[in-house]
């Protein structure tokens, strides 16, 4: 009988080479969306309090109550072809959370974090997958109706359940191997560009009434980016003080502590990719890393001061791209690299 | 006395459940008891319910491509179980184990000195005929010498009883995952009933398939397993994932993988990784784009050099498409009394040839009274149901028999057994025909899973049972051994005979 010629060539095959570049592109992807969808939330949260709080000056229906939410996701263009020029909560609460024409939609960031983990069930924990699923079925059933009906600050609490709750599943069971740190890696660098853009919306906020920084307004107002963050009651502790804009800023930007600052979402993102490459022995010359890397030495050596007298909203900007940079080269080196 | 089955017609079929007499048949007693206790068909309902609401929430869906408003859908399940008594299955293990070693043989015999055909046992232009015979694996060598590995053999009861086999697949045998996602939610619904009926666990599948896998790389001590996956949007995807998922394998696309110096590698994330086993649930035509099907973007560039030099084994193996072929299947009994020297114990579905002269004079003259089905077809599609059909379709497939002889068979209409099942949404518990698909995996040696996938055809008084046709399924009970067990007599060990 002729026995069998599979060839027996495998010095290569124990050599760790890292987990199937689109499993970890999907795994990556799946927290990028649910931070992202949990941020939009928080971000209707805070403006429909807010807009409570202005009711003696702005009618609750003024659009300019709701337009800076518009701007802050990049994608003003993207809800005026749906919606014209009809500004008000009714048409900006349904582009932010339940639109699926809009990508970065609060259901279309769940829709897509649930096919994404449909892709990789065999990766994920079954339970994870079953919560998503579950959560995704029920929530295909929501509309604006279900916002009003229940009441905005109780629905909106409900959805940023749902996604802390997923967090909880994640986090207790998913393996910590490398699925761990692409999961955590675009968690942080979604996070930095959310909470930048979270920061951005005060300057939409503040430019028609440029007169009043410093006013009452101006510090509800920065009470209420601080609250967006979950962040106003641990400014509070941080014993910064009187709550002001440079104070607020310094804080959203460069707060070692606070998990949701921007440098310290960097830092953490540094981290995990420090891991994904110390895993392959090239944390050395790991191009991705020496990107992450001068991010994190131009952060550190900003000062709030000067930011904020070049103009805040241009710092952002070009933090923006730089994200963009990394992320970009997370794709190249990791995901989508030529063969 | 429950009501449930009070008006239960059995009707001129085989019934599962119950004799002609009325009486629940021995091996259905206990099941029968049970459900006289339920709280009528509300509670019964009810139940229904919660499994339904179990499938959604774990995803547990198909795709139906057609139907573009939810193309997920899950496969309707019955709470009714199908039992099988442990003698019934005995012989069917007798049976399958005899038919898939024959299988194998004629495989090897084929892709080497082809003793059959040239003992005019089967007719030579019918195997050079056949759509998935692949010439270019003539006399390969494959790992083990096994030519198939994975078979999903259908059966059907006749008006008698007697178990036959309909169909085998061979080539990528779907619906294992609900066998066990099923046991799963029964085991929810019903539990104290499965534990005092001793029904036979199906759990032990994934790990006989993982080890059949490995073991297709006899000489790698950890052989590196992928099951490959045409995508999310192929209509078995949830069943992909659910198997890499028991298994611990990566289930990866064709754009996963890439070939160089004739070796298979899978693209991670510090670069790529040998392959060693694929277990493949995509069809040898779009397996590789530059043998087979060019236009297919679903398979690897290379692969099919890489395998035929063994560098990497599949499963299962290319080309076993042959003894999907409805023709071929025809000669089954005849290959189990070549190679085996052994009497069938599962007898065919009476069958006709149309490539055969005398055999399509009869087909042609009964069409209204025969099922025609298509050589290569699966998923109920392309056949023709004699008395369902209007004297256009039966004109239509008239012409195309004459026109193509070789592409047909045909088969009497069965009188399909039935089983008592949930019908009206709950309302009634109405008879309903079913099928039988074990899973039998050859490595060292078969195994078969205890039980398989039966489906039954929701539609009243139809005889199609695939989902894709809007056909449920039921859990499948293999009662426990009471006797010692009993090893099936034929020999599985690789003897070839010499001719």
């Amino acid at each position: 009988m002729p026995t069998s010629p599979l060839i027996l060539d495998d010095a290569e095959s124990a050599a760790r080479s890292g987990m199937l570049s689109r499993v970890a592109s999907l795994i990556y992807w799946t927290a990028r969306q649910l931070e992202r969808a949990e941020n939009t939330v928080r971000l209707v949260d805070v403006n429909a309090q807010l807009v409570l709080d202005l009711e003696a000056r702005r009618d609750a229906d003024d659009p300019r109550a709701w337009e800076p939410l518009v701007f802050v996701t990049g994608d003003d263009e993207g809800f005026h072809k749906i919606h014209g020029d009809n500004i008000s909560e009714e048409t900006v609460v349904r582009y932010l959370l339940f639109d699926r024409e809009n990508p970065s939609s609060y259901v279309s960031c769940i829709a897509a974090a649930r096919e994404n983990a449909r892709c990789i069930q065999d990766q994920i924990a079954s339970e994870m997958w079953e919560t998503l699923n579950t959560f995704y079925h029920e929530l295909s059933t929501h509309s604006f109706r279900t916002y009003q009906k229940q009441g905005s600050s109780d629905y909106l609490a409900q959805l940023k359940l749902r996604i802390q709750q997923l967090y909880g599943v994640a986090e207790s069971m998913l393996p910590r191997d490398e699925g761990w740190w692409f999961y955590l890696l675009g968690r942080y660098l979604e996070r930095a560009d959310n909470v930048s853009r979270i920061i951005d919306i005060k300057y939409f906020m503040i430019l028609p009434d440029l007169h009043e920084v410093g006013s009452a307004l101006d510090i509800v107002q920065w009470a209420s980016v601080l609250r967006s963050c979950s962040g106003f009651e641990a400014f509070r502790r941080s014993k910064r003080g009187q709550l002001n804009l440079e104070r607020a800023v310094d804080y959203l930007l460069y707060d070692r502590a606070f998990p949701r600052s921007i440098l310290a979402s960097i830092i953490s993102a540094e981290n995990c990719l420090n891991k994904i490459a110390a895993a392959h022995g090239d944390a050395e010359q790991n191009p991705v890393l020496a990107k992450i890397n001068q991010t994190r030495v131009h952060l550190e050596n900003s000062d709030v001061t000067s930011v904020i007298s070049n103009g805040l909203h241009e710092y952002l900007d070009a933090f923006q791209i730089r994200l963009g940079e990394i992320h970009a080269a997370v794709q190249d080196n990791f995901f989508d690299y030529d063969v | 006395m429950s009501d449930l089955f009070a008006n239960y017609d059995t009707g001129p079929f085989y019934d599962e459940m119950f004799t002609d007499a009325g009486e629940p048949r021995p091996h259905y007693q206990n099941l029968f008891d049970r459900y006289a206790r339920l709280n009528g068909m509300g509670e019964l309902a009810q139940r229904q319910k919660t499994a339904d609401k179990t499938f959604k929430r774990r995803g547990v869906t198909f795709t139906v491509y057609s139907d573009k408003a939810g193309t997920e859908k899950i496969f309707p399940f019955d709470l009714i179980p199908r039992i099988i008594a442990a003698d019934e299955w005995r012989h069917l293990v007798r049976g399958l184990t005899q038919r898939m070693i024959a299988l194998d043989q004629f495989l090897y015999d084929i892709y080497h000195d082809q003793h059959i055909v040239k003992e005019g046992i089967v007719p030579r232009e019918l195997v050079e005929s056949c759509a998935h015979f692949r010439r270019e694996l003539v006399g390969v060598n494959l790992p083990l010498n096994r030519h198939v590995h994975i078979n999903g053999t259908d059966l059907v009861r006749d008006q008698h009883g007697t178990y036959r086999v309909l169909e085998d697949n061979l080539r990528t045998p779907s619906g294992v995952s609900y066998v066990l996602e099923n046991r799963q939610v029964m085991k929810r619904v019903f539990p104290n009933l499965l534990r005092k009926y001793g029904v036979r666990p199906v759990s032990n599948y994934p790990s006989d398939l993982l080890n059949l896998l490995t073991s297709l790389a006899p000489d790698i001590e950890e052989p590196t397993v992928v099951l490959l996956t045409p995508g999310v949007y192929n209509s078995a995807y949830f069943e992909h994932a659910f198997l890499a998922r028991q298994m611990g394998i990566d289930i990866v696309e064709g754009n996963d993988l890439v070939v160089q110096d004739d070796k298979v590698y899978m693209k991670r994330t510090h670069g790529l990784k040998r392959v060693h086993v694929i277990y493949r649930r995509i069809d040898d035509d779009f397996l590789d784009p530059t043998v087979f099907r060019k236009d297919s973007l679903l398979g690897v560039p290379g692969l099919f050099e890489a395998y035929r030099k063994g560098n990497v084994a599949l499963t299962n193996p290319i080309g076993t498409g042959i003894s999907d072929d409805k023709a071929i299947y025809y000669y089954v009994p005849d290959m189990i009394r070549f190679y085996l020297q052994e009497d069938p114990v599962l007898p065919n579905v009476d069958t006709f040839l149309t490539s055969d002269s005398k055999d399509r004079a009869y087909v042609l003259e009964n069409l209204p009274d025969l099922v025609v089905k298509s050589v290569n077809e699966a998923g109920g599609y392309g056949m023709l149901v004699g008395p369902k059909s209007t004297r256009e379709q039966i004109e239509e497939f008239r012409a195309k028999i004459i026109a193509h002889p070789r592409n047909f068979i045909a088969q009497p209409t069965l009188g399909l057994s039935r089983c008592p099942t949930v019908c009206n949404n709950g309302k009634a518990i109405e008879g309903r025909h079913l099928d039988l698909r074990p899973y039998i995996l050859y490595g060292d040696k078969v195994r078969i899973m205890s039980g398989g996938l039966t489906r039954v055809a929701l539609t009243k008084g139809s005889l199609v049972v695939n989902s894709s046709q809007g056909g449920g399924s039921k859990d499948t009970w293999v009662l426990a051994d009471t006797e010692a067990e009993t090893p099936p007599t034929t020999e599985t060990g690789r003897e070839r005979i010499a001719i």
